[in-house]
């Protein structure tokens, strides 16, 4: 056991915080769409024009290939430095389109997407869910037929986060249709321009329209578009769904530190209704440490885990668990967050730019469901680290 | 950066998992009258070394460190050891007189814990012990128990006798500045991840034979989900655990935070655990004859000891982390 950073890790860190503290954008994130969109690519833009974008792509395919523990400091210096946050329109491309078509896809795929995606020209959405088919994804029933070089693709997707600003999405259909569950899929790259596509926004409880339901009317996919191989798509989706296990919540699980200290510092400045002070308040300050431990634990698990995959290379079994720690740390925090902000916290118009700590509240429960849900999470935790008889 | 037992650190933790399960099997506490250590067992410890892994070798220790530390009183934890071999430990760290340092190391003279508790003093461990030691964040004090008037108190916990002390006599050693209170919170984390960890696997193992409208119950969610959670808090208070211990022994400046953190996350994690386990048992969880109510028992104990709840928490708001 050590805690050691080498040299060259903390020199790492050094230039990462010099380079936020100078480049970190001065004005905020519009709340909301295509401003919003335009922003983060804009973020993508300069992070590539200045060599930091894909920290965990590997440098032959023009990322920084850095190992875990550099990771780890890279978002830890996204979070202290308040930089744009990394979930946002570009995720999808970032942290599971690229890995996979780096893992899965053809030489010319490579060639056309990956560029694009690392400089924030292209967003990509992810079309898994169906109205039919979430936590039982096997369950997808969106068409696809094959006609000659192309694949006709029709039916529905549901959930597609950022559907209305992508420009391709992985999109998982049904090619054999006598096949079922895992058999018979197929992973494809769909141009989200191309004709039959049709999306409807869906306005969430947050008053936003980040998620979409997107209809497909015989939209023509190019054969050469498919990742991995026709009927494989199961296998392709499964290396997505594990880049976005892995290390793909990691920001957020050291983000959390930064949060809580943020909203220890509210506390300490905001009135209750009886004019004491929110962190005079045993209760508040009770719990408001306890997340705290919380979160410090969680850099720890963080750690933990990632120096192990840097060993031995395989990502474990771990994302699973990760996952249920921070969504349930993030909204206990959020709930006691909303005691400290009294009535001011129910002022809330859908601007999260406005309002954050609602807006986190209320995101809360978009962490514990989507990108499988906290009872999934438990589901694979009892099989993968348990070893428990199987429920299904 | 690592942070789980490594090279000489894994031969360490499995000799003291072997060693602890063989001489202090948690089963002999369903013998009436187990509790403490007696003379033969704590000089059986002695003779291995385990009180002194981190006393420097110039000093009769093994000079190793937190860590090896940490990994031995998971052990302990795993099998509901006593208070006294915390203590024990701790006065080998604390004593500065080279012949009763010797003797503490060797277990020849037992050492019990000493904690205040309003005028008073609570005695925990064996009344027979020569030495008492009382620890806190600012430092530690030996006394010598002989002639004291120890009042005996019944014990929820059968790993321990309680005794209530009235007056205790001046110190015969002290030791200004926190280095104790860290080894002792550290022990006493280590123990309650012990106990988390065993709950987790008595509810496992079992989970994956007993039987319920022809299933194992293993396979129902209501069992399975609870486990997860279970999981978690282990894998949560592990990793801070190993955190902490690497912490102290880089001797980091926020050590004391990591500390801090490290005994809350196992106090969570074992009292939340060791109340699951007796409950997904179902009523052979509530005997006496089985081992679950043991681990609730001394989880209790230990969650009171090296910070409570509330010190943990009230210290923690302010607390701030290095890179
Ligand atoms: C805001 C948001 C954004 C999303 N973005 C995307 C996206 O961009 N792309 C995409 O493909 N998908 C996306 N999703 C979809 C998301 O992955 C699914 O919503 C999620 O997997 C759950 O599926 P479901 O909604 O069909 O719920 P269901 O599967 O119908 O689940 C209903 C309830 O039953 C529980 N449940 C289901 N099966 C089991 C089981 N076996 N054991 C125990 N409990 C079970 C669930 O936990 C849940 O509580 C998004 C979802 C949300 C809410």
């Amino acid at each position: 056991m050590d805690l050691q950073y080498s040299e060259a890790d903390r020199e790492f860190r050094a230039s990462a915080r010099a380079w936020l503290k100078a480049n970190v954008p001065q004005h905020s994130r519009p709340a909301e769409g295509f401003a919003a969109a335009r922003f983060d690519r804009d973020w993508q833009r300069k992070l590539h024009d200045h060599g930091w974008a894909g920290v965990a792509w590997p440098k032959e395919y023009g990322g920084l290939g850095l190992s875990g523990l550099r990771q780890v400091i890279w978002y830890e210096e996204l979070a202290r430095a308040h930089a744009p946050h990394h979930i946002n329109t570009t995720y999808v491309a970032m942290m599971h389109a690229g890995p996979t078509v780096i893992a899965r896809g053809t030489g010319a795929q490579k060639a056309f997407h990956l560029p694009r995606i690392l400089s924030g020209e292209a967003l990509w959405c992810q079309g898994f869910s169906e109205p039919n088919a979430g936590s039982d994804l096997a369950a997808v029933r969106t068409r696809g037929v094959v006609d000659g070089d192309h694949i006709i693709v029709t039916g529905a997707k549901m959930w597609t986060t950022d559907a209305q600003y992508a420009d391709y999405q992985e999109l998982l259909i049904r090619t054999d249709p006598t096949s079922e569950r895992h058999k018979g899929l197929t992973w494809v790259i769909c141009d989200m321009k191309s004709p039959g596509i049709d999306i409807k926004p869906v306005r969430t409880m947050l008053q936003d329209e980040h998620v979409s339901a997107v209809f497909y009317d015989e939209v023509r996919v190019p054969i050469a578009n498919v990742v991995g191989e026709i009927g494989q798509g199961w296998s392709t989706a499964l290396a997505t769904l594990n880049f976005e296990r892995g290390l793909g919540f990691i920001g957020d699980q050291l983000e959390l530190y930064e949060r809580v200290n943020r909203a220890i510092d509210l506390a300490s400045k905001t009135r209750l209704e009886d004019g004491r002070l929110a962190i005079e308040d045993d209760g508040i300050a009770q719990r408001l440490a306890a997340i705290k431990a919380d979160c410090i634990a969680i850099r720890a698990m963080t750690l933990a885990d990632i120096a192990e995959t840097d060993r031995t290379g395989i990502p474990g079994p771990k994302g699973s668990m990760m996952k249920l720690m921070v969504t349930g740390t993030h909204k206990a925090l959020s709930e006691v967050v909303g005691e400290i902000l009294g009535w001011s916290f129910l002022e809330f118009d859908g601007d999260r730019t406005a309002h954050p700590w609602t807006y986190d509240y209320l995101w809360s429960w978009v962490f514990s469901i989507s990108g499988g849900t906290n009872e999934i999470q438990r589901e694979i935790t009892a099989d993968r680290v348990l070893g428990l008889p199987r429920s299904r | 950066m690592y942070l789980a037992p490594d090279g000489d650190e894994v031969e360490i933790a499995s000799a003291a998992a072997a060693f602890v399960a063989d001489a202090m099997p948690i089963d002999r506490l369903h013998k009436p009258d187990s509790a403490n250590m007696d003379a033969p067992l704590r000089e059986l410890f002695g003779e291995m070394g385990w009180f002194a892994l981190a006393v420097p070798e110039a000093l009769g220790g093994s000079g190793l460190s937190a860590v090896e530390h940490a990994l031995f009183f998971r052990e302990v934890g795993r099998q509901c050891g006593p208070v006294d071999v915390l203590a024990q430990c701790l006065a080998a760290n604390t004593a500065t007189d080279d012949s009763l340092r010797a003797q503490i190391i060797a277990g020849g003279r037992g050492v019990a814990l000493l904690v205040a508790d309003g005028d008073a003093h609570r005695l925990i461990g064996s009344a027979d012990s020569e030495l008492g030691l009382a620890v806190t964040p600012e430092g530690a004090r030996l006394f010598s128990l002989g002639g004291i008037d120890a009042e005996a108190r019944p014990a929820l916990d059968p790993a321990n006798s309680l005794h209530i002390v009235g007056n205790v006599p001046h110190p015969f050693e002290q030791r200004e500045a926190g280095g104790i209170w860290q080894l002792g919170q550290l022990g006493a984390a280590a123990m309650l991840v012990g106990i988390a960890e065993a709950a987790l696997d008595l509810i496992v193992d079992y989970a994956k034979i007993r039987e319920t409208f022809g299933r194992k119950i293993g396979s129902w969610q209501a069992v399975r989900h609870p486990c997860a959670d279970m999981a978690v808090r282990v894998e949560a208070a592990r990793s801070q655990l190993w955190y902490a211990a690497a912490a102290v022994k880089e001797a980091r400046g926020d050590a004391a935070v990591h500390l801090d953190v490290a005994k809350h996350m196992a106090n969570t994690a074992a009292l939340a655990n060791t109340d699951a386990n007796i409950q997904l048992h179902g009523g052979i969880g509530v005997t006496d004859e089985h081992g679950a109510h043991l681990l609730l028992k001394h989880a209790l104990l230990l969650s009171r000891l090296f910070g409570s709840k509330r010190m943990l928490l009230r210290r923690l708001l302010d607390a701030r982390l290095e890179d």
